[in-house]
């Protein structure tokens, strides 16, 4: 049975005897009680049939201000605002499948960048600002931006805008071409599997 | 709708003044040939048309670029300038190059430069550097060596005026032979210059009188010929006297 009932954060959802505590809730221990921490659509989910313990799961989900967040090892689309002499930032558009709804910023470092000879990385042959890049989280990173990493084959510029203005169609996994004026420009391009 | 130039080779164009939007080459009535674009042309898929108003010059066998003088500087590489220090961070220098961002100059980027022998630059210290790195979007990266790494003139420079002139006069200081005014000048003055690319030119010399006849006569050159140049420091010279 699904209660469609909207709680915010500290409202009581029930007792620790009776329920589990899911997403978007937790147990207070002091008095064993369930409380929400976010706000959102209270769902009771029933327990999987072969689970010792036979208590229902309650969890806070579907109000529309959840989107998804990167976690460490999600692979997201981004796309890079700026770049430095020994880091690029990006602008986190995706996680996953699914595109956020707030706003994320994520730091590329020249050592992240590929896997191999990674202290002569030139940041500039490597992305420029505009491109999106597939990258993986490496970490929840400084207040300010999550650490990303493209040092794989199928990581790295998956879509990039050449000077004269038209899409460039990637070459090898350093470079890529503009269709209109043949210019070739370097990146560091991602391997896309094509099926 | 206007009529279009015609456009035959480009050799039509050549020292001509042009606008931008002009477009000074059909490629495809070429085949297999090579052109070397400089700055102010850009090819839009099958014609080469101006970015930036200026004269057109051309270069044997195959180099064409616009020419134009305007205060504001581009950085380029190899560009060898005149910066003025700002601030200092733990791994860079800040240089104001007159251009649209402040440059690094990497604190070890000095001949025999290490970690135990940093220079220390004041605030307004003039520097004589050598542009590295300068992509768009990127702050510029400069370096007081060379090429192959030695000092070669490159550092801070004492005493003497810094002044400023246009983009275009400070290429021609710079073009070879020696430009009239300054071979003019040499010949009856003695005086060390430095002339930057990004505008900025400084003189030294013994006396401060020196200096100001030196600065002044460049700064009278700006749209002068050659010969109106010589005339000009003559004249300059003699009412001096």
């Amino acid at each position: 049975m699904q209660e469609a009932e909207l709680v915010t954060p500290g409202e009581v959802l029930g007792r620790a005897a009776e329920l589990k505590a899911g997403k978007g809730a937790y147990v207070a221990p002091h008095n064993k009680t369930i409380y929400a921490s976010l706000t959102g659509l209270r769902r009771i989910i029933p327990p999987p049939t072969d689970s010792a313990d036979q208590r229902p799961t309650v969890e806070v989900t579907g109000h529309k201000a959840h989107g998804p967040v990167p976690e460490p090892g999600s692979v997201v689309i981004a796309r890079i605002t700026k770049v430095m002499a020994r880091t690029a930032s990006a602008d986190i558009m995706c996680v996953g499948p699914k595109s956020v709804r707030e706003n994320f910023t994520g730091i590329i470092r020249q050592q992240d960048v590929r896997a191999t000879e990674i202290d002569k990385v030139d940041m500039h042959l490597s992305f420029h600002p505009g491109d999106m890049v597939r990258a993986v989280v490496l970490s929840l990173g400084d207040a300010r931006a999550y650490y990303l990493s493209t040092a794989k084959n199928e990581l790295g510029v998956v879509s990039a805008e050449s000077s004269a203005g038209a899409a460039m169609v990637p070459i090898s996994w350093t470079e890529m071409q503009c269709p209109l004026t043949g210019q070739i420009e370097q990146r560091k391009v991602a391997k896309v599997e094509v099926n | 709708m206007e009529i279009n130039k015609q456009l035959g080779s480009p050799a039509s164009f050549v020292d001509q003044t042009v606008v931008p939007g002009d477009v000074v080459l059909d490629l495809s009535t070429m085949t297999n040939k090579t052109i070397k674009l400089g700055g102010g042309l850009r090819q839009d898929c099958d014609s080469i048309s101006v970015m930036k108003a200026g004269k057109l010059r051309s270069s044997k066998p195959n180099k064409y670029w616009v020419e134009s003088s305007q205060k504001r500087y581009v950085p380029c590489v190899e560009d060898t300038i005149l910066g003025i220090a700002v601030d200092s961070k733990a791994d860079n220098f800040l240089v104001d190059i007159k251009g649209p961002a402040l440059a690094f100059l990497p604190v070890l980027a000095f001949e025999g430069g290490t970690r135990r022998n940093i220079p220390k630059f004041e605030v307004g210290t003039l520097l004589y550097v050598r542009v590295v790195k300068a992509n768009i979007g990127m702050n510029p990266e400069l370096s007081c060596t060379d090429a192959s790494g030695k000092a070669a003139e490159f550092g801070p420079l004492k005493d003497g005026f810094m002044f400023e002139t246009s983009i275009g006069l400070s290429r021609m200081l710079l073009s070879s032979p020696t430009c009239p005014v300054l071979e003019a000048l040499g010949k009856k003055l003695s005086f060390e210059i430095a002339v930057g690319l990004n505008g900025r030119v400084w003189v030294n010399a013994a006396s401060p009188y020196t200096v100001v006849v030196v600065a002044n006569a460049i700064m009278n050159s700006e749209s002068l010929s050659s010969t109106q140049q010589i005339i000009m420091v003559d004249n300059l010279l003699k009412s001096i006297q």
